[in-house]
């Protein structure tokens, strides 16, 4: 009885664990320490190093 | 039922990792943790879900996953320099089918680790492995705290999940780990963002807490007690009120002394005097053969060498004898086979000078990397940095105690503390990038500055 309480305590909270990470934009990009976006076309006006994802 | 329960919970786990493939790096590491298929013991043992969770989060990374500025660190590079020196001793390893045997999970574990670090591109990301660590390991530890507390402890008998006494289901190994995993459970509580500071959170942090310092207890490992000792020593560095720390823990010590099993301090009282206790004097011996035996083999013997080993050696009880007379017995022990019980010495044993010293610079960087760490961001308190040191102190912190508890215990290849490995590349890799972005200074400087690697 014991292991099947304590196996659910850490479970439960992995999923809800599981369930905030889905809806968080910035679990795969946070926009801080990732490098600038760069475009192949150089020289075009307005083109450039942008920084953000 | 189990069964059903861990089937559902590792299937929902893969669903969500296909919408976000990060999520399949968590899954496999809570699988390399709690190992479901060995707590379950039924139909899941015949389903490879680690080899399925692993291949998936692997793949989904090598095709779906940003890899902008992704960037290898020189310890990835020490891990697979040790993955392949490791493969080379197994082809000529003294006990070739025993050797590979554990070659089987050690290249997992390092393999892991070389990878792990090219995914934790996001400080959520750092986080969140941080979080499924902890909690993997609470799987393990809440239900052993408990049986404690209930009476249910004892040298080798105390039941965790598993009845393996292996990996992490061992006793000295599960108490080493439970305490390097408490400064993490400190760090998710004030700077986590999943589950945010509360008192919910406060109050489960410090029952886990709690439940990781009755390990050693429920276990009568030694080592745990030498860990719990070391983690309470590095944490003056960083505690605010020293001397309210130091009063508050002589106070919990003295009030839990009494409450303590006799079994357990009597098993603990045998640090000083291992020549009377038959497991010290083993260690003892094993570790001069292991000596003697890298001098005649300096490259190693690759995997499970000691079994070759036979030890003769003596010990020694003290018994009254009349007044003012102790009479000293001596007994000659002769024992053969026995395992490292250190993690130096099964280097040195097993992958010889070389694989040591890869080892041993794996680790000592380690703590290197994380003090720089520590010492950069400790002033920084912009929401995006501010977390940073506290991490890299909590990250040491857990390392030194596990190389502490790794000097009576063989964990060299302890899959969890290669993935702690990681997780400090992670957070280099992560700190460099950050360092070679335009940021803005500190509020007491007045130019925004570009700061190099």
């Amino acid at each position: 009885m014991i292991d099947k309480i304590t196996i659910l305590i850490p479970h439960v909270l992995m999923a809800i664990a599981v369930w905030r990470l889905l809806l968080r934009d910035d679990l795969d990009h946070d926009g801080l320490a990732e490098p600038p976006t760069r475009s192949f076309r150089r020289g075009r006006p307005g083109d450039g190093d942008s920084g953000g994802a | 039922m189990l069964d059903l329960f861990f089937l559902a919970f590792v299937g929902l786990f893969i669903f969500a990792g296909l919408k976000r493939p990060f999520l399949l790096v968590l899954a496999y590491t809570y699988i390399d943790i709690v190992a479901p298929q060995k707590v379950a013991y039924g139909f899941l043992t015949s389903i490879p879900i680690s080899l399925v969770t692993f291949a998936l989060a692997f793949g989904t990374w090598a095709v779906l996953d940003d890899k902008r500025g992704t960037r290898v660190s020189f310890r990835q590079l020490l891990l697979v320099a040790l993955l392949g020196y490791c493969g080379l001793t197994t082809l000529g390893a003294d006990f070739p089918d025993e050797a590979f045997e554990k070659w089987s999970w050690v290249w997992k574990a390092l393999l892991f680790a070389i990878f792990l670090p090219l995914t934790l591109r996001t400080r959520l990301r750092i986080e969140a492995l941080t979080l499924f660590m902890v909690l993997s390991i609470a799987v393990i530890v809440i239900g052993g705290g408990i049986k404690t507390l209930a009476g249910g402890g004892g040298y080798q008998t105390l039941k965790l999940l598993v009845n393996d006494n292996n990996g992490l289901y061992e006793g000295s190994i599960i108490s080493c780990v439970a305490f390097a995993v408490i400064p993490l459970i400190v760090w998710l509580v004030r700077h986590g963002t999943i589950f945010p500071k509360s008192k919910l959170v406060v109050l489960f942090a410090l029952g886990l807490s709690f439940a990781c310092m009755l390990m050693p207890i429920g276990t009568q490992a030694r080592t745990g007690l030498v860990c719990g000792a070391v983690l309470a020593v590095l944490s003056l560095r960083t505690v605010k009120h020293r001397m309210l720390y130091l009063g508050a823990l002589g106070a919990l010590s003295l009030a839990a002394l009494p409450l303590l099993p006799t079994s357990f301090t009597e098993r603990m009282s045998t640090i000083e005097n291992h020549k009377s206790d038959q497991s010290a004097s083993t260690r003892v011996a094993v570790w001069k053969w292991t000596i003697e035996y890298a001098k005649a083999n300096p490259l190693g013997g690759g995997f499970e060498v000691y079994r070759q080993n036979k030890l003769v050696y003596e010990t020694i009880d003290e018994e009254k004898a009349g007044d003012n007379n102790i009479a000293l017995e001596t007994s000659t022990i002769v024992e053969e086979g026995r395992a490292f019980h250190s993690s130096y010495f099964e280097m040195l044993g097993e992958q010889g000078f070389p694989g040591l010293a890869l080892w041993l610079m794996l680790h000592g960087l380690g703590v290197w990397q994380m003090e720089l760490l520590r010492r950069r961001y400790r002033s920084r308190e912009e929401p995006e940095l501010k977390w940073i040191a506290p991490l890299a102190n909590a990250l040491q912190q857990a390392q030194i105690v596990y190389l502490v508890g790794s000097l009576f215990v063989g964990i060299a290849f302890q899959p969890f503390c290669y993935m702690l490995v990681g997780l400090q590349c992670g957070v280099w890799t992560y700190a460099r990038r950050l360092q070679a972005r335009p940021i803005a200074a500190p509020p007491s400087m007045a130019k925004t500055r570009t700061l190099t690697a």
